[in-house]
């Protein structure tokens, strides 16, 4: 696992135009392959799609992904319209996520239905569902906040 | 027949297995980017040269497969680099594609939304690489 606090005194913002200031940040100035990887993704949804952006300048939390099948994982901290990207899990988080790197995958492809609510019917959707059944998909703190979690997955959300 | 890895014959059968595979027909539906894999040089392990791979995909089709050098393949729409080794790695399924590029093994350069959205695809043609029977350099 990341020692969650080395990174913390050094944020280094993603480079982009001249608006692209203060969207994403990372904690480390080694962000690893897969914060890398998840903070470009949502930085490119955000600015693709109003409805994201929406949903991003509204949520406040803090996100636990963790890929057990190569034992990595990132803390995002959505702060109402910024999001800062730590290398591994940082503590005090509102949910966690954790699953195998194809599942993580999955989740991004979830298609998002006419109410903004993730669909858990069509082929991709009943994966997810079904890995959550069989505990191969965890999500700690999910009961409690399930209007975060359906933000973070539009969020995500690449369909 | 096993044909050398990155060469022409390579390319061909490459081109042919992905081609052949129904899934990755479904799955790349709609793709219309040119994707371009980089093998770096390792000189200790037979493959002195780096590589390119240039891809010429569309809606579920390979259009065209050729080798060239890594610039022509850094020119495309989408870019994964790794040396050789890892590139082996891939071929002979030691390596997950999908991890790999969470991990930082395979690096990618492109646009991730979409990348991410045709990850079923992608995952087929690492399949369609393992189909081809190869002959390793370093194992000559």
């Amino acid at each position: 696992m990341h020692e969650p606090g080395a990174g913390r005194m050094a944020r280094r913002e993603v480079e982009g135009g001249a608006d692209a200031a203060g969207l994403v940040v990372y904690a480390s100035q080694e962000p690893s392959a897969f914060a890398g990887m998840l903070g470009g993704l949502i930085e490119a949804n955000v600015r693709a799609n109003p409805a994201k952006k929406k949903d991003f300048d509204a949520l406040a939390a803090r996100v636990g992904i963790w890929v057990t099948d190569i034992d990595e994982g990132v803390t995002l901290v959505f702060d109402a319209g910024r999001l800062t990207v730590y290398n591994g899990l940082e503590p005090r988080r509102t949910i966690t996520i954790r699953a195998e790197a194809d599942t993580v995958m999955s989740l991004s492809n979830l298609k998002i239905g006419p109410l903004g609510l993730p669909v858990y019917y069509d082929e991709v959707g009943r994966g997810v569902a079904l890995k959550l059944m069989r505990g191969k998909l965890r999500i700690d703190g999910m009961l409690a906040n399930v209007q975060v979690l359906n933000r973070v997955t539009r969020i995500f959300s690449v369909q | 027949m096993a044909v050398k890895f990155a060469s022409d014959d390579w390319a061909k059968q490459f081109k042919d297995e992905v081609n052949k595979s129904n899934v990755y027909k479904s799955a790349a539906k709609g793709w219309k980017w040119t994707v371009g894999l980089v093998v770096e040089a390792e000189p200790d392990k037979n493959f002195p040269e780096s590589r390119g791979v240039v891809m010429d995909l569309f809606d579920g089709e390979a259009r065209d497969i050729k080798i060239g050098s890594a610039a022509d393949a850094q020119r495309c729409d989408f870019v994964i680099t790794a040396p050789y080794s890892r590139w082996k790695q891939v071929a002979t399924k030691e390596l997950d594609a999908t991890k790999g590029m969470l991990q930082g093994k395979l690096k990618l350069k492109g646009d991730l939304p979409t990348i991410v959205r045709y990850t079923k695809a992608s995952q087929e043609m690492t399949e369609c690489t393992s189909r081809v029977p190869v002959e390793w350099p370093d194992e000559r």
